[in-house]
């Protein structure tokens, strides 16, 4: 009898490991399968929200797009200064009324111009960024495995003279639109935020190509001062 | 018969255990790691090439959601690079089509919680925060178990979690690596408790401000 109740005592021990053996692998490893759900609540209600698919559509997409050749209510863009860099069908040369060139301007578009430019055009912009070099370097190789058809361009120096002459229109129209290799930036980039990166693209291409006398006289005196570089220690 | 005794006891504490270890958000959603329709690695992209979280996911800072990029953002470069490598197959038949890619949704919260992504990173919540080093992984993975208890954990003590907003998508930034920040604080917690108080926040914990 003893013997009897040892056994099913040990057998219930072993059986009862097993749930925690499959819980601690669930707890310790990834797994490709959906997620376990044991409780489902209302976490998946049918109701579509950004991004969700919509099997009603061929394409899917929840969220529809707009109709071709119809214009949002507000959306009608009028204002060809603003929206599109042309001012009597030339490029503009000044700022539209609604960019207020200072200094919040220049911040905001520096750090928008580190996001979205310096992939390709790198942070000083002489079009030596991380993805030109990565593409350089894979393009470099000759084991066509590897190349899988790739091919660059170098993307443009913003200090070349052909690009620093061009009006500002004109660069804000390259980052709307794109321009030979490069895509238009439009839909990633909003227009206020791209008339920012304008602002700073003038003021980064003042800064490659400056002289001693755009200085004010009083700051002209501090320059020796001014270290470039963090020396070693 | 004691040992029956002593089974019918422990049984109660069993099953306690084994739900509280075994159905834990840890257990069931830590960890999943879907496999994409494109192999995109966050390792290279943002790890390697150092591209800005925000380069894709542009509407993180205005909008409640990160939204994934279309086909479109990738093709900026991919138009060039690699035109012929078959893992990208996906990514080619959707540009040609028009038909969206199908990416696998990798971290989800019950369809009545509604987060939004730039009331956090706007205040110095950094992606890390829920999302882990993803510029250290090869496939997007979800390192967080993302359930109420551990997002009120945040909401109750956000000293140490919170940091400056210019620098919320630099995933590796550590306090301790900050030679300005280690200048002026002691702390993480004393540095996060000062930009708590100059940007005015104060988590909230009420139920309608994640339940409406």
């Amino acid at each position: 009898m003893i013997k009897v109740v040892i056994f099913i005592v040990t057998v219930v021990i072993t059986v009862a490991m097993i749930p925690l053996a499959l819980a601690a692998t669930a707890r310790s490893m990834s797994t490709k399968k959906p997620r376990i759900h044991f409780v489902q609540d209302m976490d998946n209600q049918p109701k579509f929200r950004a991004q969700h698919s919509n099997d009603l559509f061929l394409d899917g997409r929840a969220m529809r797009p707009p109709v071709a050749g119809t214009v949002a209510r507000g959306n009608l863009k009028e204002d060809s200064h603003y929206n599109l860099g042309v001012v009597n069908d030339a490029w503009a040369t000044t700022f539209p009324a609604q960019v207020r060139v200072d200094m919040d301007l220049l911040q905001r578009g520096r750090a928008r111009f580190n996001i979205y430019c310096t992939p390709c055009h790198g942070y000083a912009g002489y079009g030596d960024g991380m993805v030109n070099k990565r593409a350089q370097e894979i393009l470099e190789n000759s084991d066509p495995a590897v190349v899988k058809g790739s091919t660059w361009v170098q993307p443009k120096s913003l200090h070349e003279q052909l690009i620093s002459e061009q009006p500002i229109g004109q660069l804000f129209n390259t980052i709307t639109n794109g321009v030979r290799t490069m895509s238009g930036y439009a839909a990633q980039i909003p227009l206020a935020d791209r008339w920012a990166i304008v602002a700073y693209v003038k003021a980064l291409q003042k800064s490659q190509d400056a002289n001693l006398n755009d200085l004010p006289a009083d700051q002209r005196r501090d320059l020796p001062t001014i270290k470039l570089f963090k020396e070693p220690n | 018969m004691p040992s029956v005794g002593i089974l019918g006891a422990a049984a109660p504490v069993y099953a306690f255990f084994l739900v509280s270890y075994g159905f834990s958000p840890i257990a069931t959603d830590v960890g999943y790691q879907p496999e994409q329709p494109v192999p995109y690695s966050h390792r290279i992209h943002v790890g390697q090439l150092g591209i800005d979280c925000r380069y894709c996911h542009n509407t993180v800072e205005v909008a409640a959601k990160a939204a994934i990029p279309p086909t479109q953002t990738c093709m900026n470069c991919h138009t060039q690079v690699y035109k012929e490598s078959i893992n990208l197959t996906a990514l080619f038949d959707s540009y040609a089509t028009g038909m969206p890619v199908k990416w696998k949704r990798v971290h989800d919260l019950p369809d009545y919680a509604y987060f939004n992504h730039s009331a956090h990173v706007n205040r110095g919540v950094s992606c890390v925060e829920c999302h882990g080093r993803v510029d250290k992984m090869e496939e997007i993975k979800q390192e967080k178990p993302l359930n109420m208890g551990w997002c009120l954990d945040c909401h109750r003590k956000p000293q140490g979690r919170v940091r400056d907003p210019l620098t919320v998508t630099d995933l590796g930034w550590r306090f301790e690596d900050d030679s300005a920040a280690k200048a002026q604080f002691k702390t993480f917690e004393d540095y996060s408790e000062f930009w708590l108080k100059h940007n005015n926040i104060s988590p909230s914990q009420d139920c309608s401000t994640c339940h409406r």
